[in-house]
């Protein structure tokens, strides 16, 4: 696997911020809208990002039903997957997701950073 | 044991004649209508007039036989239904199609009003000339009373739902663009080229008030789940020591600031079944309320703990709060001095008691020395003894 994160994020300004900060330590960063846009990416990318960084909600497609197309491909089921949410109470949504970890809205830096030295 | 043969009450009708016999069941059928309490049965001349009266007529409608006897049936109903002719009206339907049943409001001597279920039966004789009509009617009103509470308990449960579902996607709405903002401002003070210090200090304050704002919306929501049940535990084991230590960790700047020093003694680990973030809610509460009322003075946290249950003493050597307030602070909107003087919702104790009590435990002020406030919390070792919803 890559050094490059997946942010699936709908919220541009969340989703830029995550970007840059992971690119900021040291990391390649990709990100896209919601779930069906990156499933389209993962089934093009030539290397699999260490790490997706999971919303649950998003348009399209949300974040529950990425990780279930996810985990029925065989390629892509084996890459951590961290929740990303608004929602306060979602750790048990999360875990029953097959979630690694989850960082809820609004996550600090060093939380992230820990999460992405983890798996990264 | 008597073992005389059961004893069996015999009429015998000794010369049989068929209208001794007749007037006998007749007397006996009067008696069994009269003596009828939970059907009001009576009759009505052509008119409309009350013939008869029966005990469940006294208890429906609160009229005695004398006072009732010879009145029209219209006193039984309500100005509305009378100014719309209804009793009349029922009464020449009953006539014209033998029957008529209906249901509504009607008036009780005293005035009050019942919900009645009426049926009125035409009499007639062999050449269909209209005797009078049979009446009888039964109080619905408890069956109607909790049918429109099951509704009004119906609708009120929905609204709560709606509330709930509404507050909680606000709050998922008002975290998300809070979330760019602190991210934003957190990659700013991170940045390896560094800011100067007064950019810093800047961008910091926006932070913290960053922090504020989504403390502010969960509690908020908080309020609304604990004021609705909706409030759930999610127990795992932990070590309350640790997790006290790192509560306090967080507010190390916040101390600075304060010009508190924050003090955790332990006996040691504290192992325990509880809900980790809502546990360190309670201590953040505790916290905040310490270096908000007391700043400038030391906060100490002290852990001990026996086989059955863990305690958490948090002190400050602030000006306490009165004893008659002791209990007031931990209720909604409560505090303890007036809210010129400080800020906030008023909800950071009563929060923390219904974290505290959802574990089974409970949290009091208590007195310790001359000055300051002292919070003990109890909690057993295990939330799942606890009354957690």
């Amino acid at each position: 696997m890559s050094h490059t994160v997946l942010v699936v994020e709908d919220d541009l300004d969340i989703r830029q911020a995550l970007l840059e900060i992971i690119e900021e330590h040291g990391l390649s960063a990709a990100g896209v809208g919601d779930g069906a846009a990156a499933l389209a990416f993962l089934a093009r990318a030539e290397e699999l990002p260490c790490l997706i960084l999971l919303d649950l909600m998003m348009p399209v497609m949300d974040g529950a039903t990425f990780r279930e197309a996810q985990c029925r491909d065989p390629r892509l089921a084996s890459i951590p997957v961290v929740v990303l949410s608004a929602y306060r109470d979602v750790d048990h949504h999360a875990r029953g997701l097959g979630a690694v970890s989850v960082l809820k809205k609004p996550p600090s830096v060093r939380e992230l950073v820990s999460v992405l030295r983890a798996h990264c | 044991m008597s073992s005389s043969p059961p004893q069996t009450e015999v009429i015998s009708f000794p010369d049989a004649p068929d209208a001794a016999r007749s007037r006998s069941m007749e007397e006996r059928f009067r008696a069994l209508v009269s003596s009828v309490k939970d059907y009001a049965i009576f009759m009505l001349d052509p008119s409309g007039r009350i013939e008869t009266w029966n005990a469940g007529a006294e208890r429906t409608k609160g009229y005695t036989a004398e006072e009732i006897i010879g009145q029209h049936i219209s006193l039984f109903y309500t100005p509305e239904d009378l100014a719309r002719g209804l009793p009349l009206a029922l009464l020449a339907e009953a006539r014209r199609e033998g029957r008529v049943e209906s249901e509504g409001w009607r008036v009780r001597k005293d005035g009050t009003r019942f919900w009645a279920d009426v049926v009125i039966t035409a009499l007639v004789d062999d050449g269909g000339r209209l005797m009078g009509f049979a009446k009888v009617t039964r109080d619905l009103t408890e069956r109607v009373q909790a049918h429109q509470e099951q509704l009004r308990l119906a609708h009120a449960e929905e609204a709560v739902r709606l509330r709930d579902e509404f507050l909680s996607i606000a709050a998922h709405e008002l975290r998300t663009p809070l979330s760019a903002v602190q991210l934003q401002l957190q990659s700013l003070l991170e940045r390896p080229e560094g800011l100067d210090p007064r950019a810093r200090a800047k961008v910091e304050r926006a932070c913290r008030s960053g922090e504020r704002l989504v403390t502010l919306v969960d509690t908020l929501l908080d309020v609304s789940r604990l004021t609705t049940g909706t409030f759930s535990l999610a127990p795992t084991r932990f070590d309350l020591t640790v997790a006290v230590q790192e509560v306090v960790e967080r507010f190390r700047e916040h101390a600075l600031r304060a010009g508190s020093v924050v003090s955790v003694r332990s006996e040691g680990p504290l192992e325990g079944r509880w809900d980790r973030l809502r546990i360190e809610q309670v201590v953040t509460n505790l916290l905040t309320n310490s270096l908000k009322y007391a700043a400038g003075t030391p906060v100490d946290l002290v852990l001990k703990g026996s086989e059955r249950e863990a305690t958490l003493l948090v002190s400050d050597g602030g000006p306490g709060i009165p004893e008659s307030d002791w209990e007031r602070v931990f209720l909604r909107f409560e505090r303890a001095t007036p809210m010129r003087n400080f800020g906030g919702l008023g909800l950071g104790l009563y929060v923390a008691r219904q974290i505290v009590e959802a574990h089974g435990g409970q949290i009091q002020l208590t007195r310790r020395g001359e000055t300051g406030a002292h919070f003990v919390i109890q909690l057993p070792r295990s939330a799942d003894a606890g009354s957690a919803r």
